[in-house]
């Protein structure tokens, strides 16, 4: 019963915050020539509503793939002690290969910004 | 006044300033002041300032940027003539009246008492669009339609690659804050990269700092000239920081433009400037002219791409005082800002120099102006068709910084009526 006089208050009181602030829910539109893009007092040709290159697109992918590799290093640093100079070397072959990778998109031209 | 206004109050004037023709240093002066705060757009002023005579060709712009101001907010005419349509305008003429007439319009405008100003342009959509289409959306659709009555960008193919997407076609200015007042660029951007620049409209012009216009009549201590030259540098590196968002020491420059003395040395003015990251904002090589460009604009847009072109050369009094003409090499944006630096670390050592030997002009035909060669018959060369060919592959705010680094027409000197 208290659970439920209190769900009451809690509803009264939402219900009460909201009706005080409705007249601020929608507060009067600007006038049109106050939604103008600014442009200095220029004007633009076209809706900006237009596709363009997201540049560093291949970086963020770049990001992406490394991050999740790293992941694989916190189990391994679990196990590092116990498995000793084995788990070392495996981590070694594996960021070997990661190391080559990264040359080889050096080389491609994917972390040259464009 | 509720407290939240009476707080607001009592902080600087967020002033959005719209420069006429001759008002660039005055409003420079502003943002010296601590009642003052310049800021970038008008959404963000609550005092519009319009300041000199602005010519009736920017009438509908100045309408537009007025129209911008979120309310509570008001105008303050400096020089200038109000719109007819406005009640009671504010005007006023004494320079020296500026910062606190505009912090008493602040406060009159955050307690109330004035009336709200008037959209002075048409409660309509610029482009009308509801109720059109055959929903009702506005429009066409997608490619080649006019969803909310602007037609879409079409596609071109980016200058780097050749991928085909959208240029957005937009004119930007005449009171545009990183652009010189006046100039009205057309562009095409894709992204944020330049596809095409072209002028529509050049620059105001901005008078010649005294000293100048006096040595092309008779004899000048060169302290004073050398003086009124590293000011004007101090004054444009100052605004190239600001538009780099370094305004602190922008504001630093200004203040020693302001206290410059001969035998003054600003020993941290270059580790404070290359310090700052200025030059990191544009790559090597962005803004750089050919030589016939160089040799077109002469001054120090020229020294600053190897051309040792100075009209003070051919002056005995500088000639007595050991004067060779420092250059650079690159003829970028970044060796031209450099050069403004070595300019006035010059004028200062020429300047102490002079003053120990009361160095004077002794030629009057031609003066070394700060941004080229004034003569009493010719207009210094109009660099803005140079945009047109220098803009295009930069990115937006590498495009800012290069025409922040170029004497354009409005930060130059068309010659003016000399009173003898």
């Amino acid at each position: 019963m208290d659970l439920l006089t209190l769900a009451v208050i809690a509803l009264a009181a939402l219900l009460l915050g909201l009706l005080a602030q409705r007249p601020r829910l929608r507060p009067a539109r600007p006038p049109w020539p106050a939604r103008m893009p600014y442009l200095g007092g220029g004007e633009p040709a076209t809706h900006a509503w237009s596709r363009f290159h997201v540049r560093y697109y291949p970086m963020t992918l770049l990001l992406i793939a490394f991050e999740m590799e790293m992941m694989f290093m916190y189990p391994w640093a679990v196990v590092y002690v116990a498995e000793g100079l084995k788990a070392l070397a495996e981590m070694g072959m594996f960021l070997g290969i990661l190391g080559v990778g990264i040359v080889y998109a050096w080389r491609e031209g994917a972390l040259r910004w464009q | 006044m509720n407290w939240l206004r009476a707080l607001a109050a009592t902080g600087p004037v967020p002033v959005y300033a719209a420069v006429g023709p001759g008002m660039t240093d005055e409003v420079r002066r502003l943002a010296l002041d601590p009642v003052v705060e310049l800021v970038a757009t008008p959404r963000h002023a609550s005092v519009l300032l319009v300041a000199g005579a602005v010519p009736p060709s920017a009438d509908a712009a100045l309408r537009r940027v007025h129209a911008q101001l979120p309310w509570p907010c008001a105008t303050l005419w400096y020089r200038s003539r109000p719109f007819p349509e406005l009640d009671y305008p504010q005007v006023i003429e004494a320079p020296e009246m500026l910062a606190g007439a505009l912090q008493e319009l602040h406060r009159a405008v955050l307690r109330g008492p004035r009336g709200r100003e008037p959209v002075l342009l048409p409660d309509v959509p610029p482009a009308p669009f509801e109720g059109r289409g055959d929903y009702g959306q506005g429009g066409e659709g997608m490619m080649g339609g006019t969803p909310y009555g602007r037609p879409m960008a079409m596609t071109t193919d980016d200058l780097r690659d050749g991928l085909a997407l959208d240029k957005l076609e937009l004119s930007l200015g005449p009171f545009f804050r990183g652009l010189p007042s006046g100039l009205v660029l057309g562009l095409s951007l894709q992204g944020d990269v330049v596809q095409r620049c072209s002028v529509e409209a050049p620059p105001y012009p901005e008078p010649p700092a005294p000293p100048f216009l006096q040595a092309l009549e008779r004899p000048m201590p060169i302290a004073a000239l050398e003086l009124a030259r590293a000011r004007h540098h101090l004054g444009r590196l100052a605004e190239a920081l600001d538009l780099a968002g370094l305004g602190a020491p922008g504001r630093r420059l200004l203040r020693s433009a302001g206290g410059l003395a001969p035998g003054r040395r600003l020993r941290w003015l270059g580790p404070l400037v290359l310090g700052s990251g200025l030059l990191g904002c544009v790559g090597t090589g962005h803004g750089r002219l050919t030589r016939d460009q160089a040799v077109g604009a002469g001054g120090p847009a020229a020294r600053a791409a190897g051309q040792a072109m100075d009209a003070r050369t051919e002056d005995p009094g500088y000639r007595q005082l050991g004067f060779e003409p420092v250059v650079q090499r690159g003829g970028d944006t970044r060796a031209r800002w450099r050069q403004w630096l070595d300019e006035i670390d010059q004028s200062l050592r020429l300047a102490a120099r002079a003053v120990d030997t009361d160095a004077h002009t002794a030629s009057s035909g031609a003066v070394e102006g700060p941004c080229g060669r004034l003569t009493r018959d010719g207009n210094p060369p109009d660099l803005c068709p140079v945009l047109e060919s220098i803009l295009p592959g930069c990115e937006w705010g590498e495009a800012l910084a290069v025409i922040a680094s170029l004497p354009l027409a409005g930060t130059m000197m068309p010659f003016p009526a000399v009173t003898a």
